[in-house]
């Protein structure tokens, strides 16, 4: 049930910002799909493992996964899917949270919130790019046979 | 005399191509300004740019991409270059998408450089979703953050209203300034007033969720993913400028959220 309330409110999020993106009509629902897995994933590994690296990582290799499926049914680059579909899990808050201790002079939890929130954005985009690159590496080696 | 015809045969040649190439060069330029333009990643950029050239037989094409400026040139013959400059950037994933249907298309097939250069051209004009759509969208998109977040029903409805404001100020102020640092902090400071007053009068019970959620479309966190991503592709000067661009935007709306809330608390002695 949880699960269920986490994803719709992911789901409808993302179609908010695929608005905002200018995401084609008929790509909105990959899109948004894409980030109401993404955020379930990483909402229940959370929870799980208790570590928010380990679960950004996955979540964004599901993202990525997913984004080569659908540009491939949609007949779109992956980024159209992909860009969407992190905006839930980029830690946008936590870079402002980073700065605003900055100009409040509180430098402990500066660095502390400036180094996750630079290893989450790091995480998912280690992420978002180990996926095409497999796949890349898949059809050279295809191509080679 | 056999010599002397081909010597002529080489400069008509090389006549006809002085120009075909500086076409060739014009619409590799304009397809990679519109991807830059509209928030594509480096690579795609100087790939797109050096597929287009390569499909024409300009096979020593050098570019150079970095998110304020595009350099091309062609380093073997006659030193043609071309330099754009980037001034503004957003994300218009609608327009990746054709650029990057369009230059398929040219790879492939034979179109006229005129009907490829008035292709870019009708792709560059494209209208995005109507203004009363991405604001009330992007009024929804903050409010489930709000809930996703943890809030509840109130925070919700305060959210939604407190992003639809702030948008519709964001777009008046982007008209007024070049530059993104204004709209930011004045964006920051008018969550932070709005945030407050719903408090005082007794919607929501704390302004955190509000914060949360209405920061949400102006804060730069796909910026920032974006630039660590082509650090990890190895473009290092574009992420280096994508990584500022994202930190100097966070720091203008913190600068805006905090004043409004350090006034609020120690000049006007307020509470949250």
């Amino acid at each position: 049930m949880i699960y269920l309330k986490q994803f719709l409110f992911s789901f409808l999020s993302t179609v908010g910002f695929s608005i905002i993106f200018n995401v084609p009509k008929k790509s909105i629902f990959y899109a948004s799909l894409i980030g109401g897995i993404g955020w379930t994933i990483y909402f229940h590994l959370k929870s799980v493992t208790s570590s928010i690296m380990f679960a950004l990582f996955i979540a964004s290799i599901v993202i990525g996964i997913l984004g080569e499926i659908f540009a491939r049914i949609d007949k779109k680059p992956v980024t159209i899917f992909v860009i969407p579909g992190i905006v839930p899990l980029v830690p946008g808050y936590g870079v402002y949270l980073t700065m605003l201790n900055l100009i409040n002079n509180d430098f402990f939890k500066f660095a502390k919130i400036g180094t996750e929130t630079l290893f989450s954005s790091g995480a998912i985009s280690i992420g978002i790019i180990l996926v095409p690159s497999l796949s890349r590496l898949l059809k050279s080696k295809k191509t080679l046979k | 005399m056999y010599t002397i015809m081909l010597i002529i045969n080489w400069s008509e040649l090389s006549i006809m191509t002085e120009n075909s190439k500086k076409l060739i060069l014009r619409i590799a330029l304009y397809a990679g300004e519109i991807l830059l333009r509209n928030g594509a990643e480096t690579y795609r950029v100087e790939e797109t740019i050096e597929k287009i050239c390569k499909s024409k037989n300009l096979k020593y094409v050098n570019t150079f991409v970095t998110p304020t400026g595009i350099f091309i040139s062609d380093d073997r013959l006659d030193g043609i270059n071309f330099i754009k400059r980037i001034k503004n950037r957003t994300i218009d994933l609608s327009k990746i998408s054709q650029v990057n249907t369009f230059s398929r298309k040219f790879v492939e097939n034979d179109i006229s450089f005129e009907d490829a250069l008035s292709e870019l051209q009708q792709i560059n004009k494209e209208e995005k979703y109507p203004k009363w759509l991405v604001v009330t969208f992007s009024g929804i998109a903050s409010a489930f953050f709000a809930l996703l977040f943890g809030g509840n029903f109130y925070d919700f409805i305060a959210t939604f209203f407190t992003s639809v404001i702030v948008t519709l100020s964001f777009q008046k102020m982007e008209l007024l300034s070049e530059t993104p640092f204004l709209g930011n902090t004045a964006g920051g400071a008018l969550i932070a007033l709005l945030a407050i007053i719903s408090k005082n009068i007794g919607i929501v019970n704390s302004i955190d969720m509000i914060i949360i959620g209405a920061i949400m479309p102006l804060v730069p966190g796909v910026a920032l993913t974006n630039g660590l991503r082509d650090f990890i592709s190895g473009d290092l000067i574009s992420g280096v400028t994508r990584v500022a661009e994202a930190i100097l935007v966070a720091i203008s709306i913190a600068v805006g959220v905090g004043s409004i809330l350090e006034l609020w608390k120690h000049t006007l002695g307020g509470s949250f």
